[in-house]
């Protein structure tokens, strides 16, 4: 499945710190985004992981649209973003934010329960995620894994309706090198085999290295835009 | 939509901490339901062991100490009846029986009642074993007397082995007895005084039927200052155990059952027939009768039973239905179950008011999970139900663990004070138990949308950030 194409234009979220006082956190005036990996770059506090929260409808902007293949989140309500969602994005985090008390084939099939009683139909794709990555199927919780192998049940998770869209926000940051450069490897081929829109935001030079585009943020903007061409 | 796995991978992350909280909540609404229970079973079981004493007719006084005389076998200081109005109201005008009730006598701890076969044939509905008696030293044991048919059982004269103030009544009375033994040989006069019974069928009275007697404490007998209280009173003639009644489920399945000839005899009073005349039961010789402390009526029909009782509510007599004092009774018990209700009710709020603040705590804990499954596009509804399951789960687990816990606490007590008392009662779940746990359960899941509303509002970013 090909990837989204997304824009945003004239992004901006404030943030109110005082009576009087309002910080722009973002202030974006356009971002293309298509089946890519794109890479939100910058120090802690640049903005980025915000930027990845407006661009997945987690937060809406204070001002300008962000559209994806023309549907625009920045109008939607939430239950439209949360559906939106559910329907074109998978999500992976830092700290992963799996269920502990699960079997990793259990927390690939989370995001199944939000619209359907019985995951049954789900259990195969799940489980072929898993194999994927090479994570064990059955362990009884997933605190019994490698943090490795966390961040990539995590990416089955947000794999399992086969998304266009995958944000992930510093995936690799708490994960040694050995394991960061499977994600590392797993995003790439997101986004060069299966042709998805990966949107991760990340100061690891080893994923910046693989992204076909960085977006250099600073202070809520954009510092300087830099095309990579893919590693092929 | 499905949140099941959710809650219990949030429950299972706590598990100590959410198994100590349903044991909580369960202890509390476990103490709720015993007590309501409880209370009715002691209602329903005191009500149901009044049935057969329909109309009671006694000396002016306490209704209620003579109900728990009679029905109870609980002996409380009761004045005799007249035996003019002992003569009349044993006459049984309107009534298919008039059965006189002596009580106070005790053997080995259990109580000794006097009255006429009729009488338990009529409270025991036919006897289980044996027969009824038939003539002066027989007796008939209650269903769960220990004594066996054919047994010979030595009556003591009095309630000395009786608990409490009751030993204290009774050593008093000898005491008086004594003096009046002392002071002359004849006790005419002295007499007068049976009308003042100590929790015992007619105390201080002549001897004049010496013979019937058998006193074989004699010697403590003259003690003048009545430390004879250790002893177990006067001890009689024996009597044989001819037959056992059926379980009436009243204190009287623990009783010895005796002619009422025999109580008279005893204490000196006669029998109540003619001299010479060996013959038990009614018909009585009016002219012979003594006084008595109580009398059981059955009145023939309903009419009757209302014309007996005002013509017996006299200067000299009093008559009552038991369920009119029981209901005067019931009126102060269930003024005090309903303080215990509520303050039970109130200290079940606050124990559920406690453990939602701790699980508002808990919850708070997990609220990155919540947005993380809002991040990977988990509906609000759905992270509400979650919440609510979650909250909702614990207060019911520990209500519906709390129900039977409280019957068994219930059923507990029912049998340690039926055993104590003799008195048949059975703790049940009524309406009363069920709403009581329903309104504590609908109270609980509506509570439980407070954190559900809480988690449900909290914005995404923020949690995921958290």
């Amino acid at each position: 499945m090909l990837g989204l194409a997304g824009e945003a234009s004239s992004l901006r979220f404030d943030v109110r710190t005082g009576r009087r006082e309002i910080q722009t956190i973002v202030d974006i005036p356009h971002l293309r985004l298509e089946g890519e990996l794109l890479a939100l770059a910058g120090p802690s506090g640049s903005g980025k992981s915000t930027l990845l929260y407006l661009l997945s409808g987690l937060l809406v902007p204070s001002a300008g649209s962000v559209a994806w293949a023309g549907a625009n989140l920045a109008a939607m309500g939430e239950s439209a973003r949360d559906r939106w969602r559910r329907q074109n994005a998978g999500f992976v985090f830092q700290n992963f934010h799996l269920i502990e008390e699960l079997s990793p084939l259990d927390n690939v099939l989370t995001p199944g329960w939000f619209s359907s009683v019985s995951v049954k139909g789900l259990h195969d794709r799940a489980g072929a995620l898993l194999d994927r990555f090479g994570v064990p199927r059955y362990r009884k919780r997933v605190s019994l894994l490698s943090r490795g192998e966390r961040q990539r049940v995590a990416i089955a998770r947000a794999l399992l309706f086969d998304p266009k869209v995958v944000f992930a926000d510093e995936p690799t940051a708490s994960l040694d090198g050995g394991s960061g450069a499977r994600v590392v490897a797993a995003l790439r081929d997101l986004a060069e085999v299966e042709r998805k829109t990966v949107v991760v935001a990340t100061h690891d030079p080893a994923l910046l290295a693989v992204a076909s585009r960085v977006i250099a943020l600073d202070h809520g903007g954009i510092v300087a835009p830099k095309a990579v061409e893919p590693a092929e | 939509m499905n949140p099941l796995p959710i809650v219990w991978a949030s429950l299972s992350r706590n598990r100590f901490t959410a198994l100590l909280f349903v044991g909580l909540i369960a202890l509390a609404v476990a103490l709720g339901v015993a007590i309501s229970a409880q209370e009715r079973a002691l209602r329903l079981g005191s009500a149901r062991a009044a049935d057969r004493f329909d109309l009671i007719v006694a000396a002016p006084g306490s209704q209620t100490d003579v109900l728990l005389s009679v029905v109870y076998l609980d002996p409380t200081a009761v004045e005799l009846l007249s035996p003019e109005m002992t003569a009349s109201v044993l006459a049984g005008e309107r009534a298919d029986f008039a059965a006189p009730i002596g009580f106070g006598d005790s053997q080995g701890g259990d109580p000794v009642v006097g009255t006429t076969a009729g009488f338990v044939d009529h409270l025991s509905g036919g006897l289980a074993e044996g027969r009824a008696f038939t003539v002066i030293n027989e007796a008939v044991v209650g269903a769960l007397s220990p004594h066996a048919v054919g047994e010979e059982l030595s009556i003591s004269h009095g309630n000395a082995d009786g608990a409490g103030g009751n030993a204290d009544d009774a050593a008093e009375a000898h005491e008086h007895d004594h003096h009046a033994h002392k002071g002359e040989g004849g006790h005419g006069e002295e007499a007068g005084h049976g009308h003042e019974a100590n929790g015992h069928v007619q105390e201080a009275h002549s001897h004049e039927g010496e013979e019937s007697h058998d006193h074989e404490g004699e010697g403590a007998h003259e003690e003048p200052d009545g430390r004879d209280r250790g002893e177990a009173g006067h001890h009689h003639q024996a009597v044989t155990v001819v037959g056992r009644m059926k379980p009436t489920g009243t204190p009287w399945d623990r009783a010895i059952v005796v002619p009422i000839e025999y109580s008279w005899s005893v204490h000196g009073l006669g029998t109540g027939h003619a001299d010479g005349d060996i013959r038990i039961g009614p018909p009585f010789d009016a002219e012979k009768l003594p006084g008595v402390p109580a009398i059981v009526v059955k009145p023939e029909n309903l009419a009757a039973a209302y014309g007996l009782r005002d013509r017996y509510r006299t200067i000299a007599s009093t008559a009552f239905f038991p369920a009119e004092v029981l209901v005067d009774l019931y009126a102060v018990m269930g003024n005090v179950a309903r303080i215990m209700a509520a303050l039970t009710l109130a200290a079940q709020v606050l124990v559920v008011a406690a453990i939602l603040a701790g699980i508002l705590a808990l919850l708070d804990l997990q609220r990155q999970r919540f947005a993380v499954l809002r991040a990977l596009g988990a509906p609000r509804g759905f992270v509400f139900a979650t919440v609510w399951l979650y909250v909702a789960g614990l207060i019911a687990a520990g209500a519906l663990i709390g129900l039977p816990l409280g019957w068994a606490f219930a059923g507990a007590v029912t049998r340690l004070v039926s055993s104590e008392t003799g008195m048949a009662m059975q703790a049940t779940l009524g309406l009363t138990e069920l709403a009581l746990v329903g309104a504590l359960l609908g109270l609980g899941l509506l509570l439980a949308l407070i954190p559900a509303a809480m988690i449900y509002r909290q914005p995404v970013a923020e949690a995921l950030r958290g």
